[in-house]
């Protein structure tokens, strides 16, 4: 059940950087030589997108607890490269959660990915610091 | 040339980890995902778990190398993951993977990762295409 009209965040501008790209990699197991697949969840934690998520939170007096992720592909992500990336985040009530579905393109508008996260919100209590 | 590739294949398990709390630390920095939970022992505690959970996005990202190490001729088209149950810090993890449909164009393989538990810890889904001639 909905229970606020979904939001709509950006477009971001945001790079690819090489350096973050390879550290990623090594500690997921990859060999560096692409950008991993998963390297979007970076983006996820930018301040800009982040401090949106955590006010939604505050609000409530939940903290999120990743549920699921998903990345589908039109066309791999490279390493130095700039990509806009949109959100639309929705919630719902039962159970409560955030979902989070984020189109990346290049600043040309060329479609290079789709992301969605889906977010638990869980009571406070219990979780102490975390956020 | 590869083989044909058939409904009910398995892939080669791969086992990563265990992972030590320098290691989450480092997922942390380079990811920006500071949640404590996965670095602050006290924080897992006051939640029943023994040990912080390793970061449910570096066991689904982990699946990457091992679908190339499979087949490096497939492109991976999409991945993802449901993180049912907390694989801790200190566990040893086992990635499997199964192939549940298979056509011309289009493999799709369902992903688990396994911790201590019997229960799985991530349960994901890819889908893979030939890679186009250039």
């Amino acid at each position: 059940m909905p229970s606020d009209p979904p939001l709509a965040l950006g477009p971001f501008r945001l790079r690819v950087d090489p350096a973050r790209a390879a550290a990623y990699a090594q500690e997921t197991g990859g060999d560096g030589a692409s950008v991993p697949l998963a390297y979007p969840a970076v983006w996820l934690a930018e301040p800009s997108l982040f401090s949106v998520v955590q006010d939604v939170c505050a609000k409530r007096d939940v903290v999120p607890v990743h549920e699921s992720q998903s990345f589908f592909y039109d066309a791999p992500l490279v390493a130095g490269e700039s990509y806009d990336l949109s959100v639309t985040m929705s919630s719902e009530e039962t159970p409560p959660r955030l979902t989070m579905v984020g189109t990346v393109a290049t600043p040309e508008g060329e479609p290079c990915a789709r992301i969605e996260t889906i977010l638990r919100l869980v009571p406070r209590a219990g979780f102490g610091s975390a956020s | 040339m590869s083989d044909p590739i058939k409904v009910g294949d398995i892939l080669p398990e791969t086992v990563i980890g265990p992972f030590d709390a320098p290691s989450l630390v480092r997922y942390a920095e380079v990811s920006g995902d500071a949640n404590p939970l996965h670095l602050d022992d006290a924080v897992a505690a006051a939640i029943g778990l023994a040990a912080p959970p390793v970061h449910g996005m570096k066991l689904l990202a982990a699946f990457e190398p091992m679908l190339r190490a499979w087949r490096g001729d497939l492109v991976i088209a999409s991945i993802a993951g449901k993180f049912v149950q907390p694989i801790l810090r200190g566990e040893t993890v086992r990635l499997s993977g199964r192939v549940l449909r298979a056509t011309e164009n289009e493999i799709f393989v369902r992903l688990v990762a396994y911790g201590a538990a019997r229960a799985p810890g991530i349960v994901g889904e890819a889908t893979l295409r030939p890679r186009l001639a250039t």
